[in-house]
C-alpha cells in the first residue's frame, strides 16, 4: 500500500553549475519548478521544491543533482590545537546526529524509487508487496559491504567493535529517524509488511558481522554478507515480517527480515546494485562512501582523504553503516571551504548534464541551453543556427521550446551528418531542418529570423578552415541581415573573438582606450555574475543578469544590433563570453 | 519540410523542387505549432513546391482566412509542410536556373567563389 503519489513535502536539494552557469539554474529553477530558499554559491544552487523528482532531473542548466544532506557554516578548524581535536570537531560538526542521516537515506531512497519507478526500472525483484519502492530503492543501496574506505586494515577491528554497538543505537537511532516526516510513510510501510528496512539489515549486519569478525576480508564482505542471508532465509520462512522485526534482538526476527531480503540481496549482489534497484530495506544497511573536497584553511589540516575517514569511520559507526568504496549504495559528497560546509548525497549517477536525448555533443549541454533561454523563443519562432555543428543548440532549443521550427546551417558535411543523426536521435526530424550552406551567404531573406543563436568555432575544440577573426564582420552582417527587427541573436565567442565582435558592434569611439572595451575581468566575487559591458570606460555593473545599455551615442555605422548582455561562463577549459544582441529598427 | 522560405543568393525566390526522392512521414500534429507557421510562409510558394512534388494534395489555391480554427485546413498544410520530406532531389533558382542538389534531406547551398 503505497500512498498514491505521495510527493516529498518540500525536500532540499544542491546542484551544481558549471561556472558562470548560476544565474541561468537559478532562474530556471524558479520557473520550472517554483523552487524556494534558492541560495546561489560559487559553482552551486541549493534550493527546496516539492515537486516531483522527475521534473526535477529534467533541469537544464544543472550539472549534478544532489539531494541536500547539510548545509552549515565554514568549519573553524584552525584555532585549535591538535590535530585530533580537529578531527573531533570535524567529525561532531560533519556528522551531527543519526536522525539526520536516517531521513536522509530515506528520503534519497525514495526518491531513487521514484525516480526508477518513473523509468519503469523498477526490477522489484522482492517479495514484499508493491508499493514499497522507497523502501525498496534504499534497500539496493544496502549491500553489506565490508568497509573499504581505510586504507588500512587497522580501521576494521575498531569497527567492528563500534558496529556491535552501533546496532543498538542504531536501532533507537533508526527509529528517532523514522520519527522523521519524510520517514513516515515508509515507516508505516514497513509496519505493515516487512519492510527489509534497516531492521533487517541491521540485524543482517549483526549477524554477520558476528560471524565473520575474524574471517572478513574487505573484498568478499558482500559475498559472505549473501551467503549469510540465503542462510538465514532458507531458515526463515516468514516473507514479510511485520514491524516487529524491530527487536532485532532476536536472531528469528531477523530470520524472517532476512527471508525477505534475501531475494532481492542476492540478485543485488549479482550485479552491481544499480541506483534504480528497488528493493524493500532500510536505511540501515547501507553501504556508502565519502566523498570529500576540501579547499581553504580546512584543508592545510586534512587533506580530502583524511576527512573522508574520519567521516566514514564515524559515520559507519553511527548508522552502522558499512564503507564500501568501490560501488556503494549511497555517496555521500561533503565540501568543505572556507566558504560553505555543504554535505549532499547526488541522486544520479550521471550528472544531469548528459542528455538522453543527444548523442553526439559539441558544445556543453548546459552552455547550449543557457543561450537558447536568452533568445527569446516564442511558439512559431524561427530561429536559424548559422555554425551549427552536430545541432548541441538547436535540439536543446527545440526540446525547451515545442511549437518553434529551427534551421541549421553548417558548411562541414561530417558536422552535418552528425547533426542530422542527432535530430533524427532525438526524434525531431520535423522541428528540425538542415541546410549546407556558408555562414558568409546565408539563403535567407533579409529580416525573416526570430532569432539567431550560435556558437562561433573558436577553432579550438572544432578546426575550422576559416579564419575567424578574418571573417568575421561578414559573418555578424549575414546575421545582422536575416534577423527580423526585435529579434535577438545570440553567440558563444572565445574573449579573443569578444573583443573583436565588441569592436565591430560598439559605438565607434575615435580612441578607444586600451583595452577598457572588453575586460574579461576576474570574478566580482564568488557569488556574483559577470557582467561586462560594452561602452567603453563603463565598469563592469554590479551583479545583474540583465544589463541593457543604452544605444549608440554618436551616429554610428548602423549597426542595428544594440547589445544586451554579456556573460561568462565556464566551457571546461576556456572560458567563453555569451552575447545577446537585439535588432533594432535604424 | 519545405522550407519554402529559402531564398536563393542571386534574389531567386521561391526555389523550385525538384524531388528524385520523396519520403512521406507520419508526424504528431500539433495545430498551434502549424497555425504559427502558416503567416511565415508564402503560400504560393507552398502551393508550387507541394504541386512540383506531386503532393498538393488538396491545399487550397488561397489561404483560408481563419485557418487558426480549421483544422481539416491545418492538417493538410501539417501533411505538405512536416511529412513530406524531400530525401534526394534539387533546389532551383527560378532566376538563375542554378542547382542546389539535396542529398540526404540537406541541400546545398554552398556557391562557388563566382557566384557570391
Amino acid at each position: 500500500m503505497s500512498e498514491p503519489g505521495r510527493e516529498a513535502g518540500c525536500v532540499r536539494f544542491f546542484c551544481t553549475a558549471g561556472s558562470g552557469m548560476e544565474p541561468f539554474l537559478t532562474e530556471e529553477l524558479r520557473r520550472k519548478l517554483e523552487a524556494e530558499d534558492v541560495t546561489q554559491l560559487s559553482g552551486k544552487v541549493l534550493f527546496s521544491s516539492s515537486v516531483r523528482i522527475h521534473s526535477v532531473v529534467e533541469l537544464k542548466a544543472a550539472e549534478r543533482l544532489f539531494l541536500l544532506l547539510k548545509h552549515e557554516s565554514p568549519l573553524q578548524l584552525s584555532s585549535l590545537s591538535s590535530s585530533a581535536k580537529a578531527a573531533a570537531e570535524l567529525k561532531s560538526r560533519l556528522l551531527g546526529d543519526r536522525k539526520q542521516w536516517s531521513s536522509a537515506a530515506l528520503t534519497w531512497s525514495r526518491l531513487q524509487g521514484e525516480l526508477s519507478q518513473g523509468r519503469g526500472a523498477a526490477a522489484n525483484t522482492s517479495s514484499t508487496p508493491r508499493g514499497r519502492r522507497k523502501e525498496e530503492g534504499r534497500g539496493s543501496e544496502e549491500q553489506m559491504e565490508e568497509e573499504k574506505y581505510c586504507d588500512g586494515k587497522s580501521g576494521k577491528s575498531g569497527k567492528r567493535e563500534g558496529e556491535q554497538r552501533e546496532e543498538e543505537r542504531e536501532s533507537r537511532g533508526l527509529r528517532g529517524g523514522e520519527e522523521q516526516e519524510e520517514a513516515q510513510t515508509l515507516e508505516k510501510k514497513r509496519k505493515r509488511e516487512m519492510s527489509c528496512g534497516v531492521e533487517e539489515l541491521i540485524l543482517e549486519k549483526r549477524i554477520k558481522r558476528k560471524n565473520h569478525e575474524e574471517a572478513d576480508e574487505k573484498e568478499r564482505q558482500d559475498e559472505d554478507d549473501e551467503e549469510e542471508r540465503r542462510m538465514i532465509s532458507s531458515r526463515g520462512s516468514v516473507q514479510s515480517g511485520s514491524r516487529k522485526e524491530k527487536d532485532r534482538a532476536e536472531d528469528g526476527s531477523v530470520e524472517n527480515m532476512e527471508h525477505d531480503s534475501v531475494k532481492p540481496a542476492g540478485e543485488e549482489d549479482q550485479k552491481p546494485a544499480p541506483l534504480s534497484r528497488i528493493r524493500p530495506d532500510i536505511t540501515s544497511s547501507v553501504t556508502f562512501r565519502i566523498s570529500c573536497k576540501c579547499t581553504g584553511s580546512v584543508s592545510r589540516l586534512f587533506s580530502s582523504q583524511e576527512v573522508s575517514r574520519v567521516m566514514g569511520v564515524g559515520l559507519s559507526r553511527m548508522m552502522n553503516w558499512k564503507v564500501d568504496l568501490k560501488n556503494p549504495q549511497l555517496e555521500v559528497n561533503v565540501y568543505l571551504s572556507d566558504d560553505l560546509c555543504l554535505l549532499g548525497i547526488p541522486l544520479s549517477r550521471l550528472p544531469l548534464a548528459h542528455r538522453s536525448y543527444m548523442k553526439t555533443t559539441g558544445l556543453r549541454s548546459t552552455v547550449a541551453w543557457a543561450m537558447t533561454s536568452l533568445a527569446q523563443i516564442q511558439p512559431g519562432s524561427c530561429v536559424v543556427d548559422p555554425m551549427c555543428g552536430v545541432g548541441t543548440i538547436l535540439i536543446e532549443a527545440a526540446q525547451e521550446h515545442r511549437a518553434a521550427w529551427f534551421l541549421g546551417v553548417d558548411i562541414d558535411d561530417r558536422q552535418l551528418q552528425k547533426a542530422n543523426e542527432n535530430i533524427e536521435f532525438a526524434e525531431l526530424r520535423t522541428r528540425i531542418q538542415l541546410l549546407k550552406a556558408s555562414s558568409m551567404a546565408l539563403p535567407l531573406p533579409s529580416g525573416s529570423v526570430d532569432a539567431l543563436i550560435c556558437d562561433l568555432p573558436f577553432g579550438r575544440k572544432f578546426g575550422t578552415k576559416t579564419n575567424m577573426a578574418a571573417n568575421l564582420p561578414v559573418i555578424v552582417a549575414e546575421m545582422e541581415r536575416v534577423l527580423r527587427v526585435g529579434g535577438a541573436l545570440v553567440l558563444l565567442l572565445s574573449p579573443q573573438l569578444s573583443f573583436l565582435l565588441k569592436k565591430l558592434l560598439s559605438p565607434k569611439d575615435p580612441t578607444p582606450p586600451p583595452g577598457s572595451e572588453v575586460c574579461p575581468c576576474p570574478p566580482l566575487s564568488s557569488t556574483e555574475q559577470q557582467t561586462v559591458s560594452t561602452q567603453p570606460g563603463v565598469k563592469p555593473s554590479p551583479p545583474q543578469e540583465r544589463d541593457t545599455q543604452t544605444g549608440p551615442q554618436p551616429p554610428p555605422p548602423p549597426s542595428s544590433l544594440k547589445h544586451h548582455t554579456t556573460l561568462r561562463v565556464s566551457l571546461g577549459a576556456i572560458d567563453g563570453l555569451i552575447h545577446k544582441y537585439v535588432k533594432v529598427d535604424v | 519540410m519545405l522550407t519554402s522560405h529559402v531564398k536563393g543568393v542571386t534574389k531567386g525566390y521561391p526555389l523550385l523542387i525538384k524531388a528524385t526522392e520523396v519520403k512521406v512521414n507520419e508526424v504528431e500534429f500539433n495545430p498551434q505549432f502549424v497555425s504559427r507557421m502558416i503567416p511565415k510562409l508564402e503560400w504560393s510558394a507552398l502551393l508550387q513546391a507541394a504541386e512540383g512534388l506531386g503532393h498538393r494534395q488538396d491545399l487550397p489555391a488561397e489561404l483560408v482566412s481563419e485557418y487558426e480554427k480549421d483544422e481539416e485546413f491545418l492538417k493538410k498544410v501539417h501533411r505538405a509542410l512536416l511529412e513530406v520530406e524531400v530525401i534526394e532531389g534539387c533546389l532551383q533558382c527560378p532566376e538563375s536556373g542554378r542547382e542546389f542538389p539535396i542529398s540526404r534531406g540537406i541541400p546545398n547551398m554552398l556557391l562557388s567563389e563566382e557566384e557570391a
